[in-house]
């Protein structure tokens, strides 16, 4: 691929790849949105759909059957997934989330076993940081990992899994040296979720992003061979902060896919729904209503894309980059789908129309992957650092 | 099995508009003809199965491309582009003129073409073209299956179907039975950027002296207007059926429908 | 001195003349009286005499050309090969050639544009004569409407010659007074044009009233949600008298056969009223009925685009709807 140009301008491919997955999501997932929402069930056949379109291979390298696109590609899909149905933008999304840690840094033998299955979409990935006691403390985590010849044996229980019972491999972060410093202690995974002593103790019941599995899963003696430790034992820690860096403009670009569905909607009904003789879209109060709406949904992409290209080209201050389009476009999302409700009024509470769903799925956007104020945290870090 | 496709780039459906010249607008967003997909898809699906190549003959005066593009991204392996200025404003008979003689310069075992366009009606230039090649034509494909060295087409009939035969090379027109086309895999859309799109003039046709193109049209436009409005329509609403069926009722016997 | 108009006359699977055959006489003698021109009726078929005395009806003079091969060729090449020979033994070929807008009707114009080497005006609404203008010679003025009705075209021919394909229901069929006189022609020298052998007829339908020719239309679309909600809709167009269309998501879904679906990779129509069930008035089906004289729709979803352009637009559930009405149009006529 080709690297990204100026700001706000995109390739011919990243064009024809925006357009072509924006048609899809128009044609074959915006008709599935409400449905996956009101059954709150994993879409199967909209994980095939983009499997076979190509679409989970964005993320991974040719050489392995993927299409070795670049940051902004991936977050292009994601955007126009999200618009039509956030649950299925997730898809790739966590893809790309869980196979991070391998393509950051997994051995040559490792991508070889795991990415042409990843790439092909056949199956799916999950990331398994988190834990009941250990959300933002990430360093905090418990599940254990003790060696035992030449496997490690891998107990405890991992909260909030997205995919967790959909996915046939799972990165999961342990403890591999608990005397070790705070960030030494861990170790990154890849396990199959076929092992023995794996389940799934656990599904969420989700304000939003219904249709995406939400998992606590538990580890019961699961071995897993020492050929799957993803990097060196105590890289862990800095490997799951590294591919948040990455993968947090994915979660950007859901939220300006969900903001723009959102905003779509609410123009498209100010321009019909008539009252006192006009259409609402012609009262000043609902036009500025969206007008902010488009400033701020266009401000978040723009700053999106910029993210990715620092990123892409390896900027030194990348988790900054990573943290601020993430703050910026979770908290525009939240803010554009409320307006869009409220510029429905009273129907945009009504589950006919899709705004209150676009509501309910934007709040998760300034909850995972960081919330708003660990992004904050990191965002005053960078700026602190750049003082000293 | 070798088969080119015929696709015509037209207006996206709903933006067209004339242009000053009292021509079909071209510069408004061009997407390949509606049944074309069709038939192109027809193409992939018996080259996958059998072998062989599809390639995509278009004509253009201004070598619009991006639908091409397109149909290139769904899986043909190559497309030709006849673009000539002296093609603006050209008729179906010289439409007909060129593509035949694109297609002498090509190697085929089967014609496709989708039957109809919807920038202005049609569906005679495939069966012209057919004419002028001197090749077996065959239209309004359901079924297209290849037999011993010939085709065996199911055509539509007001009641059901006729089975056709026919020796190859043919020209047959096909139509959205053949089955839904597919979307292009973002594999497809990136490689096809590096698939031939070979543009020919018409002087590379051989076809430079000849009267073609809009400065021979056969047909010309002689003016336009807009249609007598239908004037606003009633609207019922948050009524029950019944009532909604009354208003019906009354509405048919108003206009005397009834 | 220019050859005149013919009229080719289409004959169907049974051998009697379609109704558009009947238009297309019409509207060719009404041009012909206009630009004083003779105006000629051609039926080519395996057994034509029962077609060429129907198109005798509207016309003064038809020729009536048996061809044995028509019964296992497909139409178009069989009549193309006899016309082409016909107008070569002609004192003078034919200025004009009008046929129908059938699929056959198009195929037949394509191959008679190459071998009598003239352009053609396809989807005609109206045939009118018109005076020489600018590069325009006298002669027909062909009134077309592209993209969905939005605009009314007026073209005509550069040179004296040319074949017009006329659409259906555009024109209602007059006879003439006393019907016209037939005469059977056999052509020599017919050209072979490469063989296609009709194999088999399969029917798979009833060969109703084409959706073409209807004059009331209930149509179906997305909103009729199963093959079961046609059922409704066919027993209204029953009762009025209509045949049943359908859109495109419908065709799709299975609900209902191809030769139903009204839009622009389906029929186009022009019935006097076209009552519109759940179907949400996209521009590919737009394109298909806008010529409709009357349009009423029913729909759950009051942004649905047809309701720009219905005349009456019933915003409610049509499962609710369509029992009702067709329990109201029981009593009117019981």
């Amino acid at each position: 691929m080709t690297a990204a140009p100026a700001l706000g301008r995109l390739t011919d491919d990243q064009r024809a790849i925006r357009d072509a997955v924006r048609t899809l999501a128009r044609e074959r997932v915006a008709p599935r949105a409400a449905e996956i929402d009101r059954d709150a069930e994993f879409p199967e056949d909209l994980r095939v759909l983009l499997a076979e379109q190509g679409i989970l291979g964005l993320p991974f390298p040719e050489r392995f059957g993927g299409l070795g696109a670049d940051l902004l590609t991936v977050c292009l899909a994601i955007e126009a997934l999200s618009a039509a149905c956030a649950t299925t933008g997730l898809i790739l999304a966590v893809q790309e989330l869980g196979a991070l840690p391998l393509l950051l840094a997994g051995s040559e033998e490792q991508l070889g076993r795991f990415v042409p299955g990843l790439a092909s979409g056949r199956e799916l990935i999950a990331f398994a940081l988190t834990e009941a006691d250990a959300g933002s403390d990430a360093a905090a985590i418990r599940t254990r990992a003790v060696r035992d010849g030449d496997t490690y044996v891998i107990s405890g229980t991992k909260r909030f899994i997205s995919h967790g019972s959909v996915a046939s491999l799972v990165t999961v972060f342990a403890v591999t040296d608990p005397e070790a410093d705070r960030h030494r202690r861990i170790s990154a995974f890849v396990v199959e979720t076929a092992s023995p002593g794996f389940s799934v103790s656990r599904l969420e019941h989700k304000m939003g992003i219904r249709g995406s599995p939400t998992a606590e899963l538990a580890f019961d003696d699961v071995r897993v061979p020492a050929v799957n430790l993803v990097g060196a034992e105590g890289d862990g820690f800095g490997l799951a902060m590294r591919t948040l860096d990455r993968s947090r403009p994915g979660i950007a670009a859901q939220a300006v896919g969900i903001a723009q569905g959102a905003l779509d909607v609410a123009a498209g009904y100010a321009a019909q729904r008539r009252q006192f003789g006009k259409t609402i879209g012609e009262f000043q109060l609902v036009q500025g209503l969206l007008a902010d709406m488009d400033a701020r949904t266009e401000a978040a992409r723009q700053l999106l894309y910029t993210a990715c290209e620092e990123i892409q080209r390896g900027a030194a201050d990348a988790a900054r980059w990573s943290a601020l389009c993430k703050l910026v476009a979770g908290d525009a999302a939240m803010a554009v789908t409320t307006d869009a409700v409220q510029v429905l009024g009273g129907y945009g509470y009504l589950d006919d129309f899709p705004v209150e769903r676009m509501m309910r799925d934007a709040k998760i956007t300034q909850l995972y992957e960081g919330t708003q104020q660990i992004q904050r945290l990191v965002i005053a870090r960078a700026l602190l650092a750049r003082e000293r | 099995m070798r088969i080119v496709v015929l696709v015509k780039p037209v207006p996206d459906p709903g933006e067209e508009r004339l242009g000053d010249d009292g021509r079909v607008d071209r510069s408004v967003t061009a997407v390949i003809n509606g049944n074309d997909e069709y038939v192109l898809e027809a193409a992939l699906k018996l080259v996958e199965a059998g072998g062989g190549e599809v390639t995509l003959l278009s004509m253009s005066p201004a070598g619009i491309t991006d639908p091409v593009r397109k149909a290139l991204a769904m899986g043909a392996t190559r497309a030709v582009v006849v673009s000539d200025p002296a093609l603006a404003g050209a008729c179906s008979w010289s439409t007909t003129q060129v593509l035949a003689a694109a297609l002498r310069t090509l190697e085929f075992d089967l014609v496709l073409a989708g039957a109809d366009t919807s920038d202005g009606g049609g569906g005679i230039v495939a069966a012209g073209v057919a004419t002028l090649l001197d090749l077996p034509y065959l239209s309004y494909a359901r079924r297209i299956e290849p037999r011993d060295g010939g085709v065996r087409v199911e055509r539509l009939s007001a009641d059901g179907y006729d089975v056709l035969d026919a020796s190859l090379p043919a020209v047959v027109v096909g139509t959205q039975l053949l089955g839904e086309p597919r979307y292009p895999s973002l594999r497809g859309i990136m490689g096809a950027r590096s698939k031939e799109i070979a543009i020919r003039s018409l002087a590379d046709l051989g076809c430079g002296d000849r009267p073609i193109g809009g400065a021979h049209a056969t047909t010309a436009l002689l003016g336009t207007r807009l249609p007598a409005p239908r004037g606003s329509g009633r609207v019922v609403r948050d009524q029950d059926p019944v009532a909604a069926a009354s208003a019906i009722i009354d509405f048919l016997v108003e206009r005397r429908a009834l | 001195m220019s050859g005149g108009i013919w009229v080719v006359g289409e004959a169907d699977a049974a051998g009697a003349l379609t109704k558009l055959s009947g238009e297309v006489a019409t509207a060719a003698r009404a041009l012909g009286e206009a630009g004083g021109q003779e105006v000629t009726g051609v039926v080519v078929a395996a057994d034509p005499d029962g077609a060429a005395a129907s198109l005798a009806t509207f016309l003064p003079a038809v020729l009536a050309v048996r061809a044995p091969e028509a019964a296992d060729r497909p139409a178009a090449a069989v009549v193309a090969a006899r016309i082409v020979a016909l107008a070569a033994a002609a004192q003078q070929p034919p200025a004009y050639v009008v046929l129908g807008a059938s699929p056959d009707g198009r195929d037949l114009a394509g191959i008679l544009s190459v071998l009598l080497e003239i352009g053609v005006l396809v989807n005609a609404t109206e045939l009118a004569w018109g005076q020489a203008t600018g590069s325009v010679p006298a002669g027909p003025r062909v009134e077309m409407q592209p993209f969905g009705g939005r605009v009314l075209t007026s073209s005509g021919f550069t040179g004296e010659r040319g074949i017009i394909l006329l659409r259906p229901n555009m024109v209602t069929a007059e006879p003439l007074a006393a019907p016209g006189s037939v005469e059977g022609r056999t052509p020599g020298d017919v050209v072979d044009l490469p063989p296609v052998r009709v194999v088999e007829r399969v029917t798979t339908e009833s060969a109703g009233a084409s959706i073409e020719e209807a004059r009331v239309i209930v149509a179906g679309g997305r909103g009729v949600g199963g093959p079961d909600g046609f059922t409704g809709l066919r027993e209204l167009a029953g009762l009025l008298g209509g045949a049943v269309g359908a859109t495109r998501a419908a065709v799709d879904a299975g609900w209902i056969p191809y030769a139903s679906q009204i839009g622009q990779t389906g029929k186009t129509v022009k019935p006097a009223v076209y009552l519109a069930f759940g179907v949400s008035g996209a521009i590919q089906h737009k394109v298909g009925m806008h010529a409709a004289e009357t349009i009423i729709a029913v729909n759950r979803d009051p942004d649905a685009p047809i309701g720009e352009f219905a005349d009456l637009f019933v915003i409610a559930d049509l499962a609710a709807v369509v029992p009702a009405l067709a329990a109201a149009l029981r009593a009117r006529i019981g």
